[in-house]
């Protein structure tokens, strides 16, 4: 006979409801404590603990090689970056979006934008369309000007030897050339020097025209988007010199986290002039 | 059966706790809705009346306390099923006569009760238990009813104080007392204890022209309900410790001992009868250490009808540890002000305490800090009395007893303490 997870009464197997406490059985089992008493809400109901969502940390790998992960960090409650990676016929589409901590649901508005302009582009929209339309999308959420969630927002297209860029607020493209350790920075901030953003989508952002780039990189490497939470770690690094693109965005998360981990932290690779991995 | 009134809880804190943080604390405004209660029919009600007989009532006393009891007697209003009980070393119904139970008032039986009030006379002992426990059965009788008792007495109690806690442990929550105390030398300790286990209030009417105004809000504040009594069910982690929970408002009632398991990490805590009326509670959580960024629920609280075990509101107290010192060291606005209104009650009562007992330092300090606290929280009535009680020097900031006290405020005082003020809506 089993104990409730809860009350630790005992209970039989095949009751769906402990006798004593009414608490369901088979319900989840906690990250922390082990017991099988996640309920609907997202906490264990014996060490109390908030469980991790999928958001906490997620990784995905294109048939390419291309790879993102996106990790909550150490000292963040919650992930509020969102990335969507996905492959369109030829073409290798990157969005990596970062929630406005000041603003309310900003995990919502960078899921919405992130997923809205990989949609846009993957369809063969431009990219001041797919910025437009994850404004828009973004810019929804609000339900007043004083409750408007934010984001930061960069979009890469790479299809044939060329790549695409577009941006606004403060996460980045950068370009890794396979000959080099170092990392050329590809976008520039929209940002004043104490950090403060001077561009974001959302209902309180006013009309916000997206920074677009093209570049056709001469050289095999990688492309790299990536929200503050890596780049503001990356002053004097060296990059690995060899791995798969997963294995070295797995790489530029522990190095994040070993300096500290301060904020949600996001890193798509794509591969570029060559056949990774 | 009435309509139902719907209740709201919100939560008032701040979860944000440093790395070695260890101690939650929330506040829980608990609020019912007055449309069921102003337009529903009056829920059944039951009263009892106990007018304390003993030989300590007597003169003065028993005159005054006969008053007030026909006083109350003519706010019952029409089919409140009622008795009146005298108290001496045993007590006994003197209204309704014979072994009739709880009769329903109208105009015959309100003035044949006030007929056997008048003719109440005071000698013989103290046994406040026995008044209580003969109440509590003449109340059982209508189980369905909201159910009060009133006791009048000068608090000169004679009974053992294990067996008197025994009474008081046995009936509590099955009905309210509130308490009414007679004469200028009347004790509020034993009546403190009967408001604390009764889930009810200890009052001091300095005039007695003001008596039909009191019974009529108590009355009043009885009838208005209409939910018979609900519990506050308080789940807390395995590792955690539920450190107190108490009613901060309208007045300060621990609820901390009253505690009955439910299963080994929730417990429920009674809160007697409640009609259209908002009460507020603060509880204290220990939670086991946590790593930065992680959030539990520290506490889950459920209003609950005991008979039914319908939850009729509920809420989360959250914990989240960071490092973050801008948000781990703010207090949230409520639990400061209820901190500070347990701290002024706490310090009159040590403060008078140590007065009684001729500890002039200790009274002293005590009751200076009180007074300080007084002024600063917008308590100025007990600003105002412990004014009388103790005199500060503007210049010096030296304080020192008064010498001539009247003792109506020292008692004005002591029954006060518990009532807290709200806190002012922010910016107003």
């Amino acid at each position: 006979m089993a104990g409730c997870p809860v009350c630790e009464a005992p209970v039989l197997a095949g009751e769906s409801y402990c006798e004593a406490c009414g608490h369901a059985l088979g319900a989840p089992a906690c990250v922390s404590c082990g017991a099988a008493a996640v309920d609907a809400e997202g906490y264990c109901e014996r060490c109390g603990l908030r469980q991790p969502t999928g958001r906490d940390h997620a990784e995905t790998v294109l048939a390419c090689g291309a790879a993102a992960v996106t990790d909550r960090g150490l000292r963040r409650p919650r992930n509020e970056d969102a990335v969507a990676l996905l492959q369109a016929g030829g073409a290798v589409v990157a969005v990596v979006c970062d929630g406005v901590g000041s603003s309310p649901r900003a995990d919502e508005a960078s899921a919405a934008a992130a997923e809205t302009a990989a949609a846009a582009l993957a369809r063969g929209a431009s990219q001041a369309e797919a910025f437009e339309l994850a404004a828009r999308a973004v810019a929804k959420l609000a339900t007043s000007v004083d409750d408007a969630p934010a984001c930061t927002y960069v979009a890469a297209v790479a299809e044939g030897g060329t790549v695409t860029l577009g941006w606004a607020g403060d996460t980045r493209a950068y370009w890794l050339p396979r000959s080099s350790p170092a990392a050329t920075p590809l976008t520039a901030d929209d940002a004043v020097e104490t950090g403060e953003l001077t561009a974001w989508l959302g209902a309180d952002a006013g009309e916000v025209r997206p920074r677009v780039r093209t570049l056709a990189p001469r050289e095999p490497g990688l492309l790299l988007v990536c929200s503050d939470g890596l780049w503001r770690y990356l002053d004097g690094y060296a990059f690995p010199a060899s791995g798969t693109p997963v294995e070295m965005a797995r790489e530029l998360l522990r190095h994040a986290l070993d300096a500290g981990g301060q904020d949600n932290v996001t890193i798509a690779l794509i591969p570029l002039g060559e056949v990774h991995g | 059966m009435a309509e139902q009134p719907a209740f709201t809880l919100t939560i008032d804190q701040n979860k944000y706790l440093p790395l070695d943080g260890r101690e939650v604390h929330a506040v829980l405004t608990i609020g019912s809705t007055g449309t069921a209660t102003t337009h529903a029919a009056p829920a059944e009600a039951a009263e009892v009346i106990i007018i304390d007989t003993s030989g300590s009532m007597s003169g003065e006393k028993i005159r005054e306390a006969r008053q007030a009891a026909v006083t109350a007697v003519r706010t019952l209003r029409d089919g409140v099923h009622f008795a009146v009980v005298a108290g001496t070393a045993a007590a006994r119904v003197v209204f309704p006569r014979g072994d009739a139970g709880l009769v329903p008032a109208n105009p015959a039986t309100r003035a044949e009760a006030e007929r056997a009030v008048n003719q109440l006379l005071a000698h013989g002992g103290t046994a406040m238990g026995e008044w209580l426990k003969l109440a509590g059965s003449l109340l059982t009788s209508r189980p369905s009813a909201i159910r009060h008792a009133l006791l009048m007495t000068d608090g000169q109690n004679n009974e053992r104080a294990g067996e008197f806690d025994a009474v008081l442990r046995q009936w509590s929550g099955t009905f309210v007392c509130d308490s009414l105390g007679i004469g200028a030398d009347w004790v509020p300790a034993e009546l403190r204890k009967v408001a604390d286990a009764m889930l009810g209030t200890f009052d001091y009417v300095r005039d007695q022209g003001d008596l039909p105004e009191y019974f009529r809000r108590l009355t009043q504040a009885s009838m208005s309900k209409t939910v018979a009594e609900l519990s506050l069910r308080v789940w807390v982690p395995q590792a955690a410790r539920l450190r107190f929970v108490k009613q901060v408002s309208p007045t300060l009632l621990d609820l901390t001992g009253k505690r009955t398991d439910v299963n080994p990490l929730t417990g429920e805590y009674p809160t007697g009868s409640w009609g259209a009326e908002e009460r507020e509670y603060h509880l204290c959580v220990e939670v086991p250490p946590g790593q930065i960024g992680q959030e539990i629920r520290a506490g889950w609280v459920k209003l609950v009808r005991p008979d039914t075990q319908e939850v009729v509101a509920s809420g989360n107290v959250l914990a989240q540890w960071t490092d973050d010192l801008a948000q781990s060291t703010q207090i949230n606005r409520k639990v400061a002000h209820y901190t500070g209104q347990a701290e002024l009650h706490e310090l009159i009562q040590e403060g008078l305490g140590a007065r009684a007992m001729g500890d002039v330092d200790t009274a002293t300090a005590r009751l200076a800090k009180a007074r300080e606290l007084a002024a600063e929280s917008g308590r100025e009535d007990t600003a105002r009395l412990l004014e009388k009680v103790v005199e500060v020097d503007p210049v010096t900031g030296t304080a020192r007893l008064r010498n001539q006290v009247d003792k109506t405020d020292v008692l004005e005082l002591d029954t006060g303490s518990v009532r807290t003020s709200r806190l002012r809506k922010e910016g107003s």
